[in-house]
């Protein structure tokens, strides 16, 4: 069984090119992000992240910070 | 730990393929994706980054299918009749086992993603389509042209029946359905045109 484990995977209200602007400011200060993208041309825009060593909810708390609402894509 | 399920994936490229077809590139989205598939959207982003990955990936893996169908058994060295026959042959086989593969190419070649099916076309086709007009040339069978030239008389009749087959009618609105009597005048008219005489 292929482990996927280290994709997270959240919905958020990042729905702008600034809100993405404002994700990257926030994520390429945080150590162990591999690869992120965010998907705007979904409704549940989308933030897509390749880690072996952040979890869920430290992503969460990072964007709650910020002013942004995301919870776990499932 | 979730496991890769391969007949999963394979539903989504098929669904993916029909969705584009039906609703267009505009009405085409990830949730619509996954509701069409019956699974979740996480899973569907667990494979492709977003929407433009799944669209780029889906455009690339179909044109090397179509270039194994179409090119797989297409000797370079045939003689221009019989080489160009196998590839009517194929393209013709392989559009009628795929109705919506034509639609979505299409689709795909008039939008943003034009470059990726061109990467396509380049890397799977133009190689073996070029090398056999040169060998034809070299032979003396056809005269030399542009590439373009060749391909549009060499080709394009053939997927304007695909097409008019496809619509369910012709010029006009005239009703049609191709048939092989249909196909093979056509073939020959483009043998025709195309073959030097003597």
């Amino acid at each position: 069984m292929e482990n996927f484990d280290h994709i997270l995977l959240l919905k958020t209200d990042c729905r702008t090119i600034a809100d993405k602007q404002v994700l990257q400011c926030l994520l390429s200060q945080q150590p162990g992000i591999e690869e992120w993208n965010l998907d705007l041309d979904d409704c549940d825009c989308v933030l897509r992240i390749i880690t072996y060593t952040i979890k869920n909810t430290q992503i969460i708390n990072l964007l709650n910070q910020s002013g942004y609402h995301c919870c776990e894509l499932v | 730990m979730r496991a890769r399920d391969v007949d999963k994936e394979q539903l989504v490229k098929q669904k993916a393929i029909e969705g584009i077809v039906k609703h267009g590139l505009e009405g085409f989205s990830m949730n619509k994706l996954a509701k069409e598939c019956k699974i979740s959207v996480a899973t569907l982003y667990i494979y492709y980054k977003d929407r433009d990955d799944l669209i780029i990936k889906i455009t690339e893996e179909e044109g090397v299918k179509m270039a194994e169908t179409i090119l797989g058994d297409f000797d370079i060295e045939a003689s221009f009749e019989d080489g160009l026959r196998m590839q009517w042959k194929n393209r013709f086989k392989y559009m009628m086992d795929n109705p919506y593969i034509t639609v979505f190419f299409e689709q795909i070649r008039s939008s943003s993603y034009h470059a990726s099916f061109l990467k396509s076309f380049k890397e799977n086709f133009e190689a073996p389509v070029t090398e056999f007009m040169n060998n034809v040339v070299a032979r003396g069978e056809i005269r030399k042209m542009p590439l373009e030239v060749y391909w549009s008389i060499a080709f394009a009749p053939l997927y304007a029946l695909i097409r008019f087959h496809n619509e369910g009618q012709s010029v006009g609105g005239v009703p049609f359905k191709i048939s092989d009597e249909i196909l093979w005048e056509t073939f020959d008219l483009v043998v025709k045109a195309l073959k030097n005489v003597g």
